[in-house]
């Protein structure tokens, strides 16, 4: 039988680049991001999963078998201060920080500069990457669906306006672009 | 206490159903089963501790969703593996088309980072008298697989709620599946919160047979109103081989108010849930009725 450990050897990818790492059991992903690997981008707001300042997006891996259309993997927004570094053994995952691509911002960060719909900031990242995961799964979402969708982050600062306003230029943004692609 | 601080504590993470039983067995009452653990490490910050956790993210093949359609088939209905998330509920057209309680819990479960990390195997395990999937789930009914070092067996939800956060699966047992009955079209889940996001002040659970505009069964469940979730027997046996008619839905909000042992707490006060809990049942049961 195995036994209990205090530290685990993991392999972890962030934003693309594999990680070795030897990770205490009763450290979350949260602290394993900002204290261990230094990226400060994901925020502790609460601890208890109520803010959503510490989204982060796990990919999913694909099912062997599971055709699928598009190359992009499922991303799932989680609270990393609710999970156990442990057991993202083996995982992918996308902070703020991994969204821009050739260094061109992810069309959401872009929208929440042009629509001003940042303050303080402390809660961008998290909501930032809760709107990229909302338009990954539902691209055209109504006033009604991105507020919804965005009710595991919360902003003390801006009122949501600015921020759902951001959602929606990001969505007309992205489709713009996807069409051009085809 | 501090919310930010997960004290030391040694983490298993077994690769098989066998090596997880084998932990189960020897460290018993001293090691905690973590599935999603967005509520378990959420109590762990504020104290609650065992020497041990084990982790089931390293267990293969348990987040299914798998739905057996054919009549008479003796494995007809719905089976949710250990580590299937809420999310995976909300997603599965098998749920909102046969399940309708149950996915509407779903949707209105926690935010949407929570419902991709929680189970629902772990939201009945957690043995909250306010659970929103377990209120559902005792409402359609079913079974859990409890598995311990060479045994299995299942339990019903019936008697899966002993006590507040307490449940019938044994320290040396492990739950591996949730098995739900053929579809049950006619069911419908409802709460009550100050915001969405909220965990509920009152949540209720209707699952109706009916026979024309004759009810033949019914399984009606109420939660935040008791130490457990609670089925409401003596208002389902008002309705049971009854026409559903205002007579008999006001007898019914009669007998919810008498058979609910609310408390206050700091989401609601008892008296606003005996206030509220006839009425909030009437319209389930109505809204179910539209269903049949």
């Amino acid at each position: 039988m195995i036994s209990p450990v205090k530290r685990h050897e993991i392999t972890l990818t962030v934003n693309g680049i594999e990680h070795q790492l030897s990770v205490a059991s009763h450290k979350t992903l949260l602290e394993l991001l900002r204290d261990q690997l230094g990226l400060t981008e994901t925020k502790y707001g609460c601890g208890t999963g109520e803010c959503g300042a510490c989204t982060v997006l796990v990919e999913e891996p694909i099912q062997p078998g599971i055709k699928r259309l598009q190359p992009v993997l499922k991303r799932n927004a989680i609270n990393s201060c609710l999970t156990l570094a442990v057991t993202m053994n083996s995982r992918s995952i996308i902070t703020a920080a991994g969204l821009e691509q050739d260094g061109e911002l992810h069309p959401v960060q872009q929208a929440f500069i042009d629509e001003a719909a940042i303050q303080c900031g402390y809660c961008t990242p998290g909501m930032v990457l809760k709107s990229v995961s909302l338009l990954e799964k539902n691209p055209n979402p109504s006033e009604a669906e991105i507020r919804e969708g965005l009710e595991g982050n919360i902003c003390r600062c801006t009122g949501y306006a600015k921020i759902v306003k951001a959602v929606q230029a990001a969505s007309t943004s992205m489709v713009q672009y996807a069409g051009g692609e085809e | 206490m501090s919310s930010r601080i997960l004290t030391e504590f040694d983490l298993l993470v077994p690769r098989d159903i066998p090596e997880a039983l084998e932990i189960l067995g020897s460290y018993r009452e001293q090691v905690t089963t973590v599935a999603g653990g967005t509520d378990l490490l959420v109590a762990m910050k504020s104290g609650y501790r065992t020497p041990y956790a084990m982790s089931l993210a390293a267990l293969p093949d348990l987040d299914y969703l798998s739905f057996h359609e054919k009549l008479g088939d003796e494995n007809q209905g719905l089976r949710i593996g250990a580590r299937t998330t809420v999310a995976q509920l909300l997603e599965s057209e098998v749920v909102k088309e046969c399940y309708p309680a149950l996915w509407q819990a779903a949707k209105v479960f926690a935010t949407s980072q929570i419902k991709n990390t929680a189970t629902v195997v772990g939201n009945l395990l957690r043995g909250s008298p306010a659970g929103d999937c377990s209120c559902a789930v005792y409402a359609l009914g079913g079974e859990l697989l409890l598995a311990s070092l060479g045994s299995e067996r299942l339990v019903s939800v019936d008697d899966l709620w002993i006590a507040y956060g307490e449940t019938a699966c044994a320290a040396n047992e492990l739950a591996l599946e949730l098995r739900l009955p053929p579809p049950v079209k006619t069911s419908i889940f409802k709460r009550l919160t100050r915001t969405h996001e909220d965990l509920a002040k009152l949540n209720v659970a209707v699952n109706l047979t009916m026979d024309g505009d004759i009810c033949r069964d019914v399984r009606l469940v109420m939660g935040c109103v008791g130490p457990t979730l609670m089925r409401l027997k003596k208002s389902e046996a008002l309705l049971r081989n009854q026409r559903i008619n205002d007579d008999v839905l006001t007898q019914v909000m009669e007998c919810v108010r008498e058979e609910i042992t609310p408390i206050d707490d700091k989401r609601s006060t008892a008296d606003y849930r005996r206030q509220v809990a006839g009425i909030f049942l009437k319209r389930a049961i109505l809204q179910a009725c539209e269903q049949a």
